[in-house]
């Protein structure tokens, strides 16, 4: 019962915490989830200042001016986390704080109990024989479902609200019910249908749920102000500038004292650029390759980090929006189109789009080249745009729709939290971003290679695949 | 049959036919670019780059059925 086990505490109850009050934000109210969360932070806080306290009072090392500065900062510390304390609970929900704040402790008392449980004799004679350990684990196992049972039963009688109302509105034909919130927030379990806050994007999109975002839930608690309502109209800008802040962000922090053996971020991130760097001019070869990485690279990473923005809770991935996809298709077909100019000149480039006539056949179907070739240009964005755009909300629906499943089957089972059925397909969706960004950048690069000059390099299978491309 | 009952009927078929040739066109490009690599495997990374290509052109008509589908589904 040392430091390390404080350690450990400290690490158990920080995962436990934020587990439940995720389920706490999700399932019940979001203010409750962050009044447990910061119950269980003031606790851990509370804690670690007893510990630094005790040990600077009590540890070998005690009297010497390091133990009396640490001592200091511990009672220092004390008085605001005391006015934090009493500001949180003016504020926030007490009971969420209290069960916040015994949670910690709750920890401790288990793993003491289970630290002297598991030395003691009774526990060696009962896990000794394979087969008495899994009968005792079975035993245990059904008597927490039955408990698990009671309890159910218990809290659907006092408080039926909560679940009944969850299960009323996972089924597809109700209305969007956002009347039957017991609390004055909009209560978005994962289940909630885009009600009376979502449903402008969800009508321009084609109606339907979506898992709740924190910009949603902002705007849904401040219904009717004007900055809410302009924060949740433009929700898909908000959360696509704040991932290009944060990727630059991560580029300035890696880049800004570059070291000749890297290390920690600058290593990461020169691994990702370098393997960019290659893939990239891989395909537009040696001579053009480097000149477009920084687009392409950037495009790479922009449109991977959207995507899978969208799996964190309560982000919400802004390329499952077809406004970002045009956004993003668009750019690279002016880009394309620029480069056609600046490298071929314009009569060059409408001698691309004729499809470079040198002999008389040539010239013959040229007048027919012409219009396939300009149809073939503008139907680059479109088909850029919507494939993006339907892989990522298509995911996004697929997990939506196994997560109100998961929901769905609360009045059939006898724990009080829904089945996340939605995290098996998690893996599909991380597979899914990674190959559609590559799929994006890779048809952009070989948009570029069509416009650039023609030479004789090692490309032809690339090239081969590009005019399918078309 | 009016509107609603054609447009619920359609968008799922609809998406299910294009699912169909999707398929069967991704079967092929996965076969043919297996056998390529079975016969060259030095060339996998390349052969792989185009596979990729190919099978998001594939992937890409149900797809757009999929999107056709949301954006037609209001109207149910």
């Amino acid at each position: 019962m040392g430091l390390e086990f404080l350690a450990r505490v400290r690490k158990t109850s920080t995962w436990l915490g934020g587990v439940v009050a995720l389920m706490a934000a999700t399932y019940v109210a979001p203010l409750l989830g962050l009044a447990f969360a910061l119950g269980t932070l003031w606790s851990l806080a509370n804690l670690q200042l007893l510990e630094q306290l005790v040990v600077s009072l009590s540890g070998p090392e005690s009297k010497t001016p390091e133990s009396r500065r640490k001592l200091g900062f511990a009672v220092g510390g004390m008085l605001p986390l005391f006015a934090a304390g009493a500001v949180l609970l003016v504020t926030l929900s007490p009971m969420a704080l209290l069960l916040g704040f015994l949670l910690p402790l709750a920890v401790i008392v288990l793993k003491a109990v289970a630290q002297v449980l598991l030395s003691s004799r009774a526990w060696a004679t009962l896990v000794h024989h394979r087969f008495r350990a899994a009968l005792a684990a079975l035993a245990l196992a059904g008597v927490t479902w039955l408990a698990l049972g009671a309890l159910t039963d218990a809290t659907a009688e006092n408080v039926p609200a909560t679940q009944h109302g969850a299960s009323a509105s996972a089924s597809p034909g109700e209305p969007p019910a956002a009347g039957h919130a017991p609390s004055a927030e909009p209560a978005p379990g994962e289940h909630t249908p885009a009600g009376e806050h979502g449903t402008s994007e969800a009508e321009g999109e084609g109606g339907g749920e979506a898992f709740p975002n924190i910009i949603g839930m902002i705007a849904g608690a401040n219904h009717g102000k004007p900055w809410a309502d302009f924060l949740h109209h433009y929700e898909i800008l908000v959360f696509s500038l704040f991932i290009a802040l944060l990727l630059g962000l991560v580029a300035f922090l890696a880049s800004r004292r570059p070291q000749l053996v890297p290390n920690g971020l600058q290593n990461l991130v020169e691994t990702v650029v370098e393997g960019l760097s290659d893939f990239i001019t891989s395909i537009l070869g040696p001579k053009h390759g480097p000149r477009f990485v920084p687009f392409l690279g950037t495009l790479f990473l922009y449109i991977l980090a959207m995507n899978l923005f969208g799996l964190l809770p309560f982000m919400h991935s802004p390329t499952a929006s077809l406004n970002v996809t045009v956004a993003l298709a668009l750019t690279v077909f002016v880009y394309v189109q620029f480069i056609g100019f600046k490298e071929l000149g314009p009569l060059g480039w409408l001698d691309h789009m004729l499809g470079s006539p040198r002999d008389l056949t040539g010239w013959l179907i040229a007048p027919l080249m012409l219009p396939i070739h300009l149809l073939g240009e503008l139907a680059k964005p479109i088909s850029l745009s919507c494939r993006l755009f339907g892989n990522i909300f298509g995911e996004d629906m697929l997990l939506v729709a196994f997560a109100s499943l998961g929901v769905a089957m609360l009045p059939f089972q006898q724990v009080p939290f829904g089945i996340p059925m939605h995290v098996l397909f998690y893996p599909l969706a991380l597979l899914g971003s990674a190959l559609q960004a590559m799929v994006f950048t890779v048809l952009s690069s070989i948009y570029i290679l069509l416009m650039l000059p023609h030479e004789h390099h090692d490309g032809h299978g690339h090239e081969a695949g590009a005019q399918h491309a078309h | 049959m009016d509107l609603h009952a054609a447009l619920s009927l359609g968008l799922p078929l609809g998406i299910g036919i294009a699912a169909i040739g999707s398929g069967i066109g991704l079967g092929l490009i996965g076969q043919g670019a297996m056998q390529a690599i079975g016969r060259q495997p030095e060339a996998t990374a390349k052969i792989q780059l185009a596979m990729i290509i190919i099978a998001a052109l594939a992937e890409a008509l149900t797809i757009y059925a999929f999107v056709t589908m949301f954006l037609l589904r209001g109207k149910i």
